[in-house]
């Protein structure tokens, strides 16, 4: 039957058996062992349960292990680069977005500035210069003319739109006041 | 033999971080055997055990730039593949749904007998060898876990404390628990 001072010397057993306890810790387990046959019949299986852990059999990957990985390795690297360029070509969609964006704010910028409003000298030069950033790409010289004079009357348009949405604001604050 | 294989695990994971693939597939060789006989001894099942060891090259190969020289390589690639079989197990508890009557003894240290098809059987069908075998499976996971590192894999203590980010002092009173464990489960089996 086994006590506190057999739980306390079973404890020590893995450092006893690799002989790495104090001498006197070493000695107190010699005698304990000695004179306690449930602590020693612990210890003894203990030997055999170490020994039948040694005795397992080694076990050893399939023979295709390493093709399958490099295989599934080289699906892995092909996936990246598609994932690469869907992201490239998706920032590069992204990009021309904002562009178109904020193109079409610095037009709406201009259009409804009071400085370029009173000021109908500089304005022109400004939107004939927005015109021509926004068809750099256009192969005909016919395609540029059609174009910009959509634009010119989509922008009129926005213009309205724009001192219409602003007034509407300013209605807002003053009833508010 | 070619020069490579003179190579130290360490040499090889930074000749491979600088794109040499040749040192990986060497690390490959070096270290498929080793993590088969560890990852198995959770998993009990040969293909689930090659799945894993295969996801543990995998993630090595991905996140290459993450070993860094502090640790062994070794000690490095020991821990994912340890995760991976816990998290494996910790999954298949979830799916299968166990009674305290499945148990084979009255203690909440063990876990359920797994009873997955034992590839082992086959070349280890000795009653002694079954014997420890069961005995191994029906250890609590942290109980196994030391166990196969420290008596199957025969790690340090030092890199076992490493391994599972645990004081030295922990791992060898663990080391004791596990092996008194499972030699009262050997003897329970016999009686
Ligand atoms: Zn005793």
């Amino acid at each position: 039957m086994q006590n506190n001072e057999c739980v306390f010397i079973c404890e020590q057993f893995t450092e006893y058996r690799e002989n790495t306890l104090s001498i006197e810790l070493k000695s107190q387990v010699d005698t304990h062992l000695a004179a306690c046959s449930s602590c020693a019949k612990v210890f003894q299986e203990l030997g055999l349960v170490l020994d039948k852990l040694k005795q397992l059999p080694t076990l050893s990957t399939t023979q295709e292990f390493t093709n399958i990985l490099m295989a599934r390795i080289q699906h892995l690297d092909q996936e990246s680069v598609l994932h690469r360029m869907y992201n490239s070509s998706y920032t590069r969609v992204a990009g021309y977005a904002i562009a178109a964006g904020l193109i079409v704010a610095i037009g709406l910028n201009i259009w409804i500035d009071p400085v370029s409003l009173s000021n109908p000298d500089r304005s022109p030069g400004y939107a004939v210069q927005q015109q021509s950033n926004q068809i750099p790409q256009s192969k005909s010289f016919a395609g540029q003319i059609d174009s910009s004079s959509d634009k010119t009357e989509d922008s009129l348009k926005i213009q309205y739109k724009s001192i219409d949405s602003g007034s509407q604001k300013l209605q807002l604050v003053n009833d508010s006041e | 033999m070619t020069q490579v294989n003179l190579k130290t695990d360490e040499e090889l994971i930074a000749e491979f971080q600088a794109g040499n693939e040749n040192a990986f597939v060497e690390l490959v060789d070096r270290y498929k055997d080793r993590l088969i006989n560890f990852v198995y001894r959770f998993l009990n099942d040969m293909t689930d055990a090659e799945d894993l060891v295969q996801e543990t090259f995998l993630k090595v190969y991905k996140n290459k730039h993450a070993y860094r020289e502090i640790a062994k390589f070794s000690t490095w690639i020991y821990t994912i593949a340890g995760n991976l079989a816990r998290s494996e197990l910790r999954k298949r508890k979830r799916r299968k749904t166990y009674t305290m009557s499945d148990l084979s003894y009255a203690d909440n240290e063990f876990t359920p007998v797994d009873t997955d098809k034992d590839t082992e059987g086959i070349v280890f069908n000795s009653y002694a060898g079954e014997e420890i075998l069961k005995a191994i499976k029906n250890l609590a996971e942290p109980f196994k876990t030391i166990i196969i590192l420290r008596d199957i894999q025969e790690l340090s203590y030092e890199d076992i404390s490493t391994i599972l980010d645990i004081p030295m002092g922990t791992v060898k009173s663990r080391v004791n628990r596990a092996r008194l464990k499972l030699q009262e489960t050997l003897s329970y089996l016999r009686e």
